[in-house]
């Protein structure tokens, strides 16, 4: 008796947590997708890209609005961003923006993270 | 060269010692036989020895700017300052490895040493699943990811550290987390010792409960660092940001949390034992998880780690670890049935058990925000998460502890008969009183208008239950504030954990004040021109350019009534011209003011970001109080004053 009273109070809880997390996940997950992916399959929703910082960062506002191209795989996209950048930004460094596609065929990114490397470069051990 | 060698050759022994230990600590335990218990125990020992042997010889060449090792060569260079260079040991994979693996014999050998009186065999056991536990890592360090490796040719110089990673946080914030993530291996080879075993007692749980503690404790200091550097260097306004990463080190820390509750109902009525246990396993196969996640890059982290060779690696003693677990959680939990089923969810143990399930359902949910990229990922395009998946599933759970840490310490044991308003009277008041006030002040936020006011009722909880402690203490003999102290003393656990709940309030109100009530404005300044926040107008007075040692630092000056605050960047050259941004913090018990310099002065124009961020030293300070309230309550000798309830009474047994 007392056991089945445990039980049942048990599923309820499995159920509400079920549904919380469905509820959650399908009104907030994005897609993470590759230039090339996000190119072949657009999405209504704001979708994350990873890519890295081409040469033609060009600043402007004070340094709050940012224009560059990334590329990733041999894809590039134009990218807009208006907002405070990490302090590692620069290019050659990868970076996952958040945002949408816009129709004048420029990433318009909300968020912009970098990625936090271990160590400066990928060098390669010296050899003689 | 004569270090490497020396290293490779420590790594090895340890590796033999290591294997020795896992094979005679089972063989002792199913044989039952002491002097292989004993045998299987000092082999461990050994194996931490010989770990402490190799960790001084990386810090002995990494000090010796010993270029020839990879490992010095890629995480140090010459221009480093000492502390940091001997940072780089746990700084970089391999050394983190060899750190934890070293961290895991010599706490798991204080803990052997410590137990080993309770019950021989079921130290036995212990020492052969730390055993197992280490022989992976030794085995990884040895032949996967040496610390020891050889570069073909010696470079004159190293490449040195990242900038941001030159900061005091990086000297304590990573081995208070990689201590924590090592320190769960202890009380889960107790748990699984004690189901290998069949049986446990009051000595076994005792210290299983001790070393878990540990555990939580340096798991909660590592996770407060880790927010704490995230705000005061990372410069966006904020200490959380369900980063993967972060999310790995919370998960086994949830599940810890749940396990010591349930803790206390084992031991007071003797049930919930494979439920603990299960906990306990439970998260260290978090931790493990979390650690494959940091090490193997497999899911999108803006923490990227340089090698991913080690993913299968620990995908592999992962899966092993969950079968070997589950399996003996199947074989063997039936041994360890409770004496006492729980009756009523409406008493104190089931107040205490709807906070496991609570928290469960929150480590749950961060689980799949965490692993939806690579489930999702299974199934078509990867799918990713932000804050808003999290707070939206949290906060409901979030609202259900507040609520549970108000009522759940007024309940008694067993059940509850009657008189529920006259139990939850003070709290009740508490917190309509917080509610009329907010009301008053004009806030309007749902979230807020509820928690804020379960975070009053929980702390008049707390002082109620000291409240308690001191009327008892006037009937004693003596002067009363020096029996209300002995009384606090004598039940410390007891009273330590109400601080400890005290704490967790004020991080609970640190976190919703900082979220619900930031502001924040983005503006270019000219020199004389001024920009208001809140109440705070600050005037932008100039910048200033210095060089400083091996970097270039912009300082700007903006003034705020009589005082001076400068935010400023850091320029690295010998880093490709990597900036560092230092914020300035004005720190003050309600609100800190929190100024950044956004972007590079351009002529004369310079670009801040200011928050006004409320209450976020209530989360410094409240984690501190958690932390200190749990170690005080559990300081000296084991269980001095808490005795098991009788098994079944027929009058319901108060609280107190």
């Amino acid at each position: 008796m007392i056991a089945l009273r445990w039980l049942g109070l048990g599923a309820v809880v499995v159920a509400c947590l079920g549904y919380l997390i469905f509820a959650a996940t399908g009104s907030s997950a994005e897609y993470y997708q590759t230039i090339s992916e996000m190119r072949g399959h657009p999405s209504n929703g704001d979708v994350r890209v990873l890519g890295t910082v081409q040469d033609d960062v060009a600043r402007s506002d004070g340094g709050l609005h940012v224009r560059f191209t990334a590329a990733e795989g041999g894809h590039t996209m134009p990218v807009d961003y208006q907002g405070t950048l990490p302090d590692i930004f620069r290019p050659g460094m990868p970076v996952v923006v958040e945002g949408k596609m816009g129709s004048d065929g420029v990433f318009h990114a909300k968020a912009l993270q970098a990625k936090c490397p271990s160590r400066f470069s990928t060098a390669t051990p010296p050899t003689t | 060269m004569f270090l490497a060698e020396l290293g490779s050759v420590f790594l090895l022994v340890s590796l033999v010692l290591a294997i020795l230990s896992f094979g005679t600590g089972l063989a002792a335990g199913r044989r039952d036989d002491a002097r292989l218990a004993r045998l299987a125990r000092r082999a461990f020992y050994g194996l931490a020895v010989f770990l402490l042997g190799a960790s001084a010889t990386l810090v002995a060449a990494l000090l010796a700017h010993d270029f020839s090792i990879a490992y010095v060569w890629e995480h140090t260079d010459r221009a480093l300052s000492v502390p940091l260079t001997v940072a780089a040991f746990y700084g970089g994979q391999e050394g983190s490895l060899l750190y934890w693996a070293l961290l895991l014999t010599l706490g798991g050998s204080a803990a052997l040493v410590a137990a080993a009186q309770t019950s021989y065999r079921m130290t036995a056991f212990a020492t052969a699943v730390l055993a197992a536990v280490a022989t992976f890592f030794v085995l990884v360090l040895a032949f996967v990811a040496s610390p020891f490796d050889v570069l073909p040719v010696t470079p004159a110089d190293g490449l040195g550290l990242n900038p941001v990673l030159r900061d005091g946080g990086m000297l304590i914030h990573p081995p208070f987390l990689l201590a924590g993530y090592s320190a769960f291996a202890v009380p889960f080879a107790f748990a699984l010792a004690a189901l290998l075993a069949g049986r446990d007692d009051m000595g076994w749980t005792g210290w299983t409960r001790r070393f878990a503690l540990v555990a939580w404790a340096l798991q909660s200091v590592g996770l407060t660092l880790g927010m704490w550097w995230a705000y005061h260097v990372l410069g966006w306004g904020g200490y959380w940001g369900w980063d993967p990463v972060e999310n790995a080190a919370l998960m086994p820390w949830l599940a810890t949390t749940a396990y010591l509750h349930s803790a206390e109902v084992q031991e007071r009525r003797g049930t919930l034992r494979a439920w603990s246990y299960g906990l306990v396993i439970t998260a260290f196969l978090l931790a493990i998880l979390g650690t494959f996640i940091v090490r193997s890059g497999i899911l999108p982290s803006v923490h990227t780690f340089a090698v991913s060779q080690l993913g299968p690696w620990f995908f592999g003693f992962l899966v092993v670890s969950v079968a070997a677990s589950v399996a003996v959680m199947a074989w063997r939990s039936d041994r360890l049935r409770s004496q006492d089923a729980l009756e009523t969810p409406a008493s104190r143990e089931g107040a205490l058990l709807l906070q496991n399930v609570l928290l469960l359902a929150l480590t749950a949910a961060v689980l799949w925000g965490t692993m939806l990229p690579l489930v999702s990922g299974m199934f078509g395009s990867q799918l990713v998460v932000g804050a808003a998946y999290y707070e939206r599933v949290g906060a409901p759970l979030f609202i259900a502890l507040l609520a549970l840490l108000a009522a759940g310490p007024m309940l008694p044991w067993r059940r509850v008969d009657g008189g529920w308003l006259r139990l939850m009277r003070w709290p009740l008041v508490a917190a309509a009183l917080t509610l009329a006030a907010l009301l008053a002040a004009g806030a309007r936020q749902a979230g807020v208008l509820v928690s804020l006011p379960l975070i009053a009722a929980g702390l008049v909880t707390c002082v109620a239950e000291y409240a308690g402690g001191v009327s008892s203490a006037r009937r004693l003999a003596g002067p009363w504030l020096l029996a209300a102290g002995r009384v606090i003393l004598r039940n410390r656990r007891r009273y330590g954990a109400y601080l400890a709940h005290a704490g967790i309030l004020a991080v609970a109100a640190g976190l919703i004040g900082s979220h619900a009530w930031q502001q924040s404005r983005q503006v270019a300044l000219h020199p004389g021109e001024s920009v208001t926040v809140a109440r705070y107008t600050l005037t932008y007075e100039g910048a200033v350019q210095r060089s400083a040692g091996d970097h270039s630092e912009q300082v700007a000056r903006l003034r705020l009534g009589q005082e001076t605050l400068e935010p400023a960047r850091l320029t690295y050259p010998s880093a490709g011209g990597q900036a560092l941004t230092q914020v300035a913090i004005r720190s003050a018990p309600l609100e800190d003011l929190y100024v950044v310099l956004a972007a590079p002065a351009e002529g004369d124009a310079a670009t801040f970001v200011v928050f006004v961020n409320p209450l976020v030293t209530w989360i410094w300070g409240g984690a501190a109080l958690l932390v200190v309230g749990v170690l005080l309550g559990h300081a000296g000798r084991l269980d001095p004053a808490v005795k098991p309830l009788p098994a079944a009474v027929s009058a319901p047994v108060a609280a107190k």
